[in-house]
């Protein structure tokens, strides 16, 4: 379902001197898989993550989303995924009602279709407390809720989150995973960032460890820790070279 | 399981359009600002300028009354004048024209007219002389000493009135003398006119005199109101989604970047367009009450029906204001991180539109075929035209349209307009789009926002827009010093020359951190010596000639008709020379400017817009841009050839010599040319030259051409081996 061959990613920094981001990172995320992508502060998460959501294009190389490249066709890449950033990203002075209406409306849904979606949602995401309260006077954890649901408003075969739980309680996070992975038993291929490994250690299929632009390491958890006594933490550790913690 | 339905197009563009109008509208402070405050400023600024209106049109009444004129005579024959002048006044034909209403004179021995005078009791005293009655009736000429009153405010009114009592009394002498010759009265009048028709007395007149103007400045602060409606939401589109963090999840929306900046466009239109309702109605409403409290004239004149039309109208030819106006606001706060940001980047919109809109009202501007294509200039220009033809009010509440000639045709004007609007609207989204979609924009870092005022590294020579950034900062400079500068000649020149050029230059210079020898080419123009004194020789040929045939020129261009800031400037010119030594006249005039000017327009603009090793097609363009600078930095029109072609004359010599010093030496000579000129002729001379406005002897014109050969030439010479020279180095 979304697949990353050689992406690279360069900046311009300060002086005009170009930095590496992303440097020759490839893995695939196969239909109905969870794959968490970890790495610590400027591993080049977020920019993986920007690119396979068409924020950004890459320097070179290829990522795929459900066929559809992120270069030639952005737009199929849109519509056959749902992207939840760090920031959560619902307006303040709007209710869940209006930010899963406007985001439909933009993928074009009709709006009967789109009223009974919303329905669907607020029951399996449990919105209805709060659907018609303006965003801004919810907890971050409802809000994450909201984001999650208008990523999920016009039914995509993919979700991509990047670091959904940074701004969540332990509740909140825990919350968080339990949909997701009621939303992989349904089908749906996700790929969730995150630097929290207790949280996503037992939730998901396969991990791809980043550092400094490339893939350090990759695999399900029982790989990743093989022959070490510890558990997920101490293996991104390992590979990453910064020591146990 | 791709997503089956159809994105982009018009339902994308109004989904992001309605969610960010109910944004905006759940915002109440915004909404306030933006809808409620015109509605409360008007009535503030109508009840403050009410005073101000209500005695500018009292005044205008006050010259419409009738006037009164009391006069004081003394002297031998004073009451055979007074008798003469109760004549004329009582003529059975009517009084002569400009007559005032009233003519009172008292005839008094000299002290008691000098008493009433004093008192402010008699506007006006003559002392009348003997023999008036006959020189007036004979073939002399009565000399009238007339002293007003100073114990009164000065009202030029009372010399109007004397003036016309005594052209009068010239007129009916005249009569007496052809009469007397034998011959006929149509003699002295070769032309009659009568009028048909009468003019609005009064306050209507006050009115007439008054409304063109206060609809002009009307409408330039509405399309600055106007525009300001766009701010806040234009602020909020991009720049506060970026801020809030809500800006990515927009961005991965299955459409084209043009649909979502589109989608922003329509919501911060719908804000301005309601800004400018707003306002019209504001304004309305304002006039209707604002000419209950003004004299009866404008009160009637100010009508509702037809202050509705003009509200209608403005709303149809603000459109397309509104429409660039958020258009612009949205390009302008596109790459912003914050709302802060965006706001400082707005800031020059403000000017800009000012600028623009204000320029609708200058001189002829009306009568410009393209003005309406001009985005803000034109919308007033097209506004002020309309509510002229259409929507003007005459005294008897007719359009205007049925007594003025409209200074355009309305519906082309208009078509223009908003043709141009929609273009320049479609142009500013479509940059909008590009600026969103650049990556590096949207995800960069706080510190990027002052990229653009962080001190740059050392560079050799200035970059095209330092230069150009530079010569906006003279002119702005050059305004100030113009209101600065003390009204005497010297001081003035300082501060101008401080203010204008150095000041601006060294600033600049100093911020760029530029290589002042490579910058302002302070090297020798050759080596060995013999080389540098051919060049400054050569120079010194060339400015003296440049002034000569530039003088010859402009005398036989204008012939002597020229401006009074050109004839002020001159009589100042003689003046300095004539009344002190002749070394600092000439540090003053020539060496100062020479040095200022050239390190400002040879030295800086010149290396910024010819670069290093300029190609000749980008050598040429620089010379003629710091020529045009130039010529434009001396404000003069009468001046402008000649400095232009100065200024290329100057910027060819600084390439060809790679030095500063031949320029400053020519510039120097060239401005010490009229001052040696001044200082060493005869006081007939100058009178003789000034009456005449002479052209110059052609054996002068020959002999300047004859050094403008020479100097030319041993500036190529100067300049032989320099390439070997450079190279070999």
């Amino acid at each position: 379902m979304i697949e990353i061959c050689d992406l690279v990613k360069e900046y311009r920094a300060g002086g005009g001197k170009a930095v590496r981001a992303v440097d020759g990172v490839s893995f695939h995320v196969a239909d109905g898989e969870m794959v968490g992508l970890l790495g610590g502060n400027g591993a080049g998460k977020t920019t993986t993550m920007r690119i396979v959501a068409t924020l950004l294009a890459p320097t070179s190389g290829v990522a795929r989303v459900a066929g559809h490249d992120v270069r030639t066709d952005p737009i199929g890449v849109r519509r056959s995924l749902g992207y939840v950033s760090a920031t959560t990203g619902v307006p303040d002075r709007l209710s869940p009602r209006e930010v899963l209406d406007s985001s439909g409306r933009l993928h074009g849904i009709d709006r009967r279709v789109l009223a009974d979606r919303i329905a669907d949602l607020s029951a399996s995401l449990d919105l209805g407390g709060f659907i018609d309260r303006p965003c801004g006077r919810l907890s971050s954890g409802q809000r994450q809720r909201v984001s999650l649901a208008r990523a999920l408003v016009h039914d995509p075969p993919a979700l991509v989150l990047d670091e959904p739980t940074s701004t969540l309680d332990v509740v909140g996070a825990r919350d968080l995973f339990a949909m997701l992975q009621s939303l992989r038993a349904a089908g749906r291929t996700i790929l969730v960032s995150t630097h929290r490994l207790h949280e996503i250690e037992h939730r998901c299929d396969r991990f791809v460890v980043i550092d400094a632009g490339r893939i350090v390491a990759s695999g399900s958890r029982a790989e990743l820790v093989a022959g070490r006594t510890g558990g997920l933490e101490e293996a991104f550790f390992a590979t990453i070279g910064g020591g146990a913690a | 399981m791709t997503s089956p339905h159809p994105t982009g197009g018009w339902p994308a563009r109004l989904a992001i359009a309605s969610r960010d109008l109910l944004e905006f509208i759940r915002d109440r402070r915004a909404l306030f600002i933006t809808l409620v405050m015109p509605m409360a400023m008007y009535p503030l600024l109508a009840l403050s300028s009410t005073l101000g209106i209500r005695t500018a049109i009292l005044e205008l009444d006050r010259r419409q009354e009738s006037r009164q004129l009391h006069f004081v005579f003394s002297g031998a024959e004073a009451e055979a004048l007074a008798i003469r002048i109760g004549a004329l006044a009582n003529r059975s034909d009517g009084s002569p024209e400009g007559w005032p209403e009233t003519v009172t004179v008292r005839v008094v021995d000299p002290t008691s007219a000098q008493s009433l005078i004093d008192e402010g009791a008699a506007d006006a005293w003559i002392d009348v002389p003997g023999d008036s009655l006959a020189t007036l009736d004979g073939a002399g000429t009565l000399p009238l000493d007339v002293r007003l009153s100073t114990s009164r405010p000065p009202d030029r009114r009372v010399k109007e009135s004397v003036l016309a009592v005594m052209r009068g009394l010239a007129d009916e002498a005249r009569l007496t003398r052809l009469r007397r010759a034998g011959l006929p009265a149509s003699l002295i009048e070769p032309l009659r006119v009568d009028f048909t028709g009468d003019l609005p007395q009064g306050s209507a007149a006050a009115v007439r005199d008054i409304l063109p103007a206060v609809t002009a400045a009307v409408l330039v602060l509405l399309a600055l109101l106007t525009a300001t409606g766009a701010f806040y939401p234009a602020i909020d589109a991009i720049a506060g989604e970026k801020e809030r963090g809500t800006i990515e999840t927009l961005l991965i929306a299955p459409c084209p970047m043009f649909d979502v900046v589109v989608g922003k466009f329509l919501a911060v239109f719908a804000v301005t367009l309601a800004t400018l309702a707003a306002n019209a109605i504001s304004i309305v409403l304002t006039s209707t009450v604002l000419g209950r409290f003004l004299p009866g004239g404008m009160a009637a004149s100010l009508r509702a029906g037809d202050l509705a039309a003009c509200g209608l109208l403005t709303l149809i030819s603000f459109v397309g204001l509104a429409a660039v106006a958020a258009a612009l606001c949205l390009t302008v706060t596109a790459a912003a991180k914050s709302a802060k940001e965006a706001q400082n980047t707005l800031t020059p919109v403000v000017m800009l539109i000012a600028a623009l809109a204000g320029a609708a009202l200058l001189p002829g501007a009306e009568g410009r075929r393209w003005l309406p294509a001009v985005p803000f200039a034109g919308h007033v220009a097209v506004a002020k035209s309309m509510l002229s033809t259409f929507g003007g009010l005459d005294t008897d509440g007719r359009p205007q349209a049925a007594v003025a000639q409209p200074a355009m045709n309305i519906p082309l004007a208009l078509a223009t307009s908003i043709l141009s609007s929609l273009a320049i609207t479609w142009l500013l989204l479509s940059v909008t789009a590009t600026i969103v979609a650049n990556e590096e924009i949207l995800f960069r870092g706080p510190e990027e926002a002052t990229r653009g005022l962080r001190r740059p590294p050392r560079r050799g020579v200035p970059t095209i827009w330092q230069g150009c950034g530079t010569v906006a900062l003279g002119f702005a400079a050059l305004w100030y010093a113009q209101g600065l500068a003390p009204r005497a000649f010297v001081p003035a020149l300082i501060v101008q020359q401080a203010v204008a050029v150095l000041l601006p230059l060294l600033a600049v210079a100093w911020w760029q951190r530029v290589d002042a020898r490579e910058t302002f080419a302070l090297r020798w123009p050759g080596t060995p010596w013999p080389r540098t004194a051919a060049a400054v020789v050569g120079a010194a040929l060339l400015g003296g000639g440049l002034f000569v045939v530039g003088a010859a020129a402009a005398l036989a261009t204008w012939r002597g008709e020229v401006s009074a800031e050109a004839k002020q400037f001159a009589g100042q010119l003689v003046s300095l020379v004539r009344g002190g030594t002749i070394v600092p006249a000439v540090l003053l005039l020539a060496v100062m400017p020479a040095v200022c000017e050239e390190l400002f327009f040879r030295g800086w603009v010149l290396s910024a817009c010819a670069g290093r090793r300029p190609a000749p097609r980008r050598a040429a363009l620089a010379v003629v841009a710091q020529a045009a600078a130039f010529a434009a930095f001396h404000l003069l029109p009468e001046r402008m050839p000649q400095t232009f072609m100065m200024g290329l004359v100057l910027g060819m010599m600084t390439l060809a010599t790679g030095s500063l010093l031949p320029a400053i030496v020519a510039h120097a000579v060239h401005n010490a040319t009229p001052v040696l000129l001044v200082a060493t002729a005869t006081a007939a001379d100058l009178e003789s030259s000034a009456q005449a406005a002479a052209c110059l002897p052609p054996w002068s014109v020959a002999a300047a051409l004859g050094c403008l050969a020479v100097g030319t030439a041993l500036i190529v010479v100067s300049r032989q081996g320099r390439h070997t020279e450079t190279d070999g180095t």
